[in-house]
């Protein structure tokens, strides 16, 4: 290197500290905590050797006061940048918890805001992988500020680039906002956490001692809040993890999602379906058993598993292209629709059509789930928020009735009537106002309190409703129904359907925005 | 008049232990094969199979009275078993089989009444001064009554609400003083929640042990003892661990115990085998809870302890035969110890574990006995319980018996299920189940871990998921994924959607 000049040669110290700054000791910080550094999660991101950093070297913003101190270094504790995910454009930021405990200063700030616009110019998916202790207290209202403008560019990037946040470490107070914002939460089990107040001030408030992840672990956050999506052990796993959601999304919301070429092994025409769904109505069954068989192999990506299971929502493929699966799981409260159920598919049906991924039904809903607390807590405004995103999505919707689908719920669950573009029952269904029981109980109150055998003839009723109004061949005459399907067939059928809805396009009254029933 | 045939009105395990016994005695079997199992591995035990798997119907065959006489009917049996669960404790099938004249291998119907009805049971515990935990039956009127009973049965006490539920109106009470504004309270809370404010005041027993006492007695008038079994480990009243004997029993207490269990039997004109079940509290007192007229799923422990075979036993009281032997000439020996393996996910709660069993493997040895009624590739469904096996070990005593124990379910080996193994070894390993001391209240307090878990298991845990991070790896760089063809757009869509914006 000795012929190259002075200019070079001071380009190269740089480098040198720079590389320095994240050796091996910042390394051992990270891993003595069981988390990965910045930099090994960013490798683990892209694919080999495609990352490119951008604003490497800045340097912290000059603070005025002498209160607290900023330390010497580049980069102001963020790697921000852009590579390949699977081939694919996708830019990314990773906050580094060892420069300032991650703390966002302004230049911090300005240099996620700057990879969040471009990410916004480019119609490319963005990443952040949050690792910070919040806002830089040296820095005052000028940190404040910089979230801020990270809210506002995630309101405005919303709907149009998939937007995916991995919590690997703290996040709390505001900066739990930005998450918040994004389509998709990732967390790591047992090293990750957010939380509006932390233990601390609930301690000072309420005198309750909690520890972090008790309070907003991934646990906490994956089951019970709702708040985050997906939860892995460790954070290699939560990687590999956004890189395979990466795989179902397209980049923008203009283009469709990617397509798998893949010589699956799922037949067309599978006989295991038709023993799915148990003869007995009562008895449950694990919906997921019929995603499996309907789903390319291995291509069913579950999100928030572990959250309201009353409702299963997933991404998978039907012959390479990328769907949206919402489907009512009979096995956890016999698949009633409740308000964190209608919340989370909500949601999900809106990503869906957002980004053009057509959606699939399948329905087996006895109805909404009866209680005071639900009724009390807004089951009517909450459960009106799956009906609105069902109604409101113009990518093409099917549904499949496998069991049950009465009353309200029927209609919720993406009817005819509401814009579903193919409805399919399988001859299990009972399709009807209400459950058998229900209906008996109603229309034949005198009779039963008037009969010697009550029990007998409440049987015989329930059975003559099953036979005569709860069965799919009413609502298929009267073309409620598209088809009554052998369920051998189905896959065959929504395979055909897709296709043929592929170039759907409905036009919408023109405004400002709709208003869901927040 | 001698048994030939029975037909065994049950399924699982039970099938296969009543048939084991019958073969022993020469008497011939039938089984019935069911839609819901027409596979299923019992089947095979049996002399003959009487198949009703092609008819669907609501009810199961097992809980269905007029089918099963009918089928009684058609194979000309002399007697039904009906092992435990579905028709065992049904005084109504019981007087069905004796109309029909098919012996039916249990007590009369009319014990089978008296000791399922729980006031009628608590009268005749009355009546014959069977130590009750002590209570009202009726409501009591003000906290003056309410004093008079409570002294009367000494604290603690419980306040109910007589017609609650889910914990409301319910107050505990240790000391005296306590009681009056304790009554009050508890008025108070059962006339908002239930609109009723009458309560009723029973003995509260803290942290009992559950001991039943095994009873033989035959048409003769002849009633006896096998000692007790100890069944405290349980999770909601399901019993998960049995031992004979209990190792909270002194020589002289299980006298008493035993003779009350007796008396409560003959109270009632019992014959055949019976288990009476009792709360032990902390001081040594025991309380009558209820009778179970039946053979127990834990009736093996009594077996390994006495050499009996009780199965045996009920089929010869059943044939009017005397008990072979007196209370004096019943010995027990050793100790032993069932473990209930069951398809379930510990760490779920207990919750069933449907699937298949891909493989076992099983431990074997003279002081080991396996009663099961499931081979590899049978699966768990959920139309009948999650009991794949009971394993019963004996020792010559405790301590033997915890050690040979660990080694067998280090040998038992199940693949495709999660069940209830690795809970036992925590177990075994817990110092209050080792020293003898634990109660009903032993998940809930002693256990800090639900299942076992060693350092190689962790190892091996993150071997596994690297590997399968590895795998994935792997696969997502064979995965061909095609992005252009997102982007290429029918132009009628492109144009339609770039407008809608």
């Amino acid at each position: 290197m000795d012929t190259n000049g002075k200019q070079f040669k001071k380009f190269l110290e740089r480098e040198d500290k720079k590389n320095k700054q994240y050796g091996i000791d910042n390394e051992k910080k990270q891993h003595s905590k069981g988390k990965l550094s910045a930099f090994e999660r960013i490798e683990l991101l892209f694919d080999k050797d495609t990352f490119e950093e951008i604003d490497a070297f800045v340097t912290p913003a000059t603070v005025t006061t002498s209160f607290g101190k900023t330390t010497e270094s580049f980069g102001d504790g963020v790697i921000v940048g852009y590579g390949k995910v699977a081939g694919r454009l996708v830019f990314a930021y990773a906050q580094d918890f060892t420069v300032m405990g991650g703390s966002l200063g302004t230049v911090h700030a300005q240099k996620i805001s700057k990879i969040q616009q471009m990410a916004l110019k480019m119609g490319a998916p963005i990443v952040g992988l949050i690792d910070s202790g919040g806002a830089r207290i040296q820095e005052g209202i000028a940190s404040l500020a910089g979230y801020a403008t990270i809210f506002n560019n995630n309101i405005m990037s919303s709907g149009v680039i998939p937007q995916i946040s991995v919590i690997m470490g703290p996040a709390a107070g505001g900066a739990v906002y930005s998450p918040a914002l994004t389509d998709f939460i990732f967390m790591t089990n047992k090293t990750s956490y957010m939380f509006v107040t932390g233990p601390n001030v609930v301690k000072e408030v309420l005198n309750e001692e909690v520890t972090n992840d008790e309070l907003g672990g991934a646990e906490i956050h994956t089951k019970k809040s709702g708040v985050a999506h997906m939860m892995y052990e460790d954070e290699e796993h939560t990687i590999q993890g956004v890189r395979k959601l990466l795989n179902y999304v397209p980049s923008n919301n203009i283009e469709n999602p990617p397509v798998f070429i893949n010589p699956n092994e799922t037949p067309d025409w599978n006989e295991k379906l038709r023993d799915v769904v148990p003869d007995d109505p009562n008895k449950p069954y694990d919906v997921k058993d019929v995603i499996y068989l309907l789903a390319d192999k291995d291509s069913f990506f579950e999100i928030s598993e572990n959250y309201a299971q009353n409702l299963v929502i997933g991404f998978a493929r039907l012959k390479g292209q990328t769907i949206g699966i919402v489907a009512n799981q009979p096995k956890v409260l016999a698949g009633t629709i409740d308000i964190n159920s209608s919340i989370k598919g909500a949601r999900f049906i809106r990503f869906c059509d957002s980004f053009n991924i057509p959606l699939l039904t399948l329905e087996d809903v006895p109805g909404f789930l009866p209680g005071v607390d639900q009724e009390h807590m807004g089951i009517i405004r909450n459960g009106a928020k799956m009906l609105y995103a069902y109604t409101e999505a113009t990518v093409p919707k099917i549904t499949v009735i496998l069991r049950k689908s009465y009353g309200g719920a029927y209609i919720v669950m993406n009817s005819k009537n509401i814009g579903g573009d193919f409805n399919f029952a399988w001859p299990t269904a009972e399709i009807a106002v209400m459950g058998p029981d229900g209906a008996v109980a109603v229309l034949y109150r005198r009779e039963l309190e008037a009969a010697e055998d009550p029990d007998t003839l409440k049987k015989e009723l329930v059975k003559t409703y099953r036979d005569q109004i709860a069965n799919p061949y009413i609502a298929d005459e009267k073309g409620y129904i598209d088809e009554v399907i052998d369920p051998a067939v189905t896959r065959k059928k929504l395979i055909t359907a897709f296709e043929a809805l592929q170039n759907k396009h409905v036009n919408r009254p023109s405004k400002k925005h709709g208003n869901i029933p927040l | 008049m001698g048994i030939k045939s029975i037909l065994i009105a049950n399924r699982g395990e039970i099938a296969v232990r009543i048939a084991r016994t019958c073969k022993n005695m020469g008497i011939e079997t039938w089984g019935i094969k069911t839609s819901n199992e027409p596979r299923a591995h019992y089947l095979s035990h049996m002399d003959k199979v009487f198949d009703l798997s092609d008819e669907y119907s609501e009810i199961l065959v097992f809980l269905d009275v007029e089918k099963l006489m009918d089928i009684a009917a058609q194979t000309k049996v002399d007697a039904i078993h009906p092992g435990y669960g579905f028709l065992a404790e049904n005084a109504y099938f019981a007087q069905r089989c004796i109309n029909a004249g098919i012996k039916f291998i249990g007590p009369s119907p009319d014990a089978i009444h008296k000791m399922g009805n729980k006031t009628v049971a608590r009268q005749i515990a009355t009546q014959h001064e069977i130590p009750l935990a002590m209570g009202t039956t009726h409501s009591i009127r003000d906290a003056e009554e309410a004093k008079k009973v409570a002294d009367k049965i000494g604290y603690p006490v419980i306040i109910k609400a007589a017609s609650g539920g889910g914990g409301r109106g319910m107050r505990i009470i240790h000391k005296a003083e306590e009681l009056a504004q304790m009554f009050r309270l508890a008025t108070n809370e059962a006339e908002k929640a239930f609109n009723d404010p009458s309560v009723f005041i029973e003995k509260y027993i803290q942290n009992p042990k559950h001991i039943e006492f095994q009873i033989l007695a035959d048409s003769h008038g002849n009633t006896i003892h096998l000692g007790e079994r100890e069944c405290s480990i349980q999770r909601k009243h399901q019993k998960l661990l049995e031992e004979a004997p209990s190792p909270a029993l002194t020589p002289e207490l299980r006298k008493e115990m035993g003779d009350t269990a007796i008396r409560i039997a003959q109270a009632v004109k019992y014959e055949s085998a019976g288990t009476v079940e009792f709360l032990l509290d902390q001081s040594n007192n025991f309380f009558f809870m209820e009778m179970n007229t039946r053979i127990q799923v834990e009736h093996p422990v009594t077996e390994m302890i006495t050499g009996l075979d009780l199965i045996e036993q009920q089929i010869r009281i059943a044939q009017g035969e005397k008990l072979s032997l007196t209370q004096d000439q019943v010995q027990l020996k050793g100790w032993a110890i069932e473990y209930r393996i069951n398809a379930e996910d510990v760490q779920a709660g207990f919750s069933p574990y449907l699937g298949t069993i891909e493989k076992m493997s099983l431990p074997s040895g003279t002081n080991i006995r396996i009663d099961s009624g499931i081979v590899e590739g049978d699966s768990i469904s959920p139309n009948f319980d999650s009991m794949v096996a009971k394993l019963i070990v004996w020792g010559e005593d405790r301590q033997t018996a915890i050690k040979e124990s660990k080694k067998a379910l280090n040998k038992f080996w199940i693949k495709g299920l999660k069940t209830t193994i690795p809970f036992f070894r925590t177990v075994l390993e817990n110092e209050s189940f080792n020293c003898g001391t634990f109660t009903t209240s032993f998940i809930e307090k002693e256990l800090d871990l639900m299942h076992e878990s060693t350092d190689e298991e962790e190892i091996l845990a993150a071997w596994f998921a690297t590997l399968q991070y590895i795998n994935e790896r792997e696969k997502e760089a064979t995965d061909q994924v095609d992005f252009e063809q997102g982007k290429n757009i029918n132009p009628w869509v492109l144009n339609k959607r770039l407008k809608s914006f």
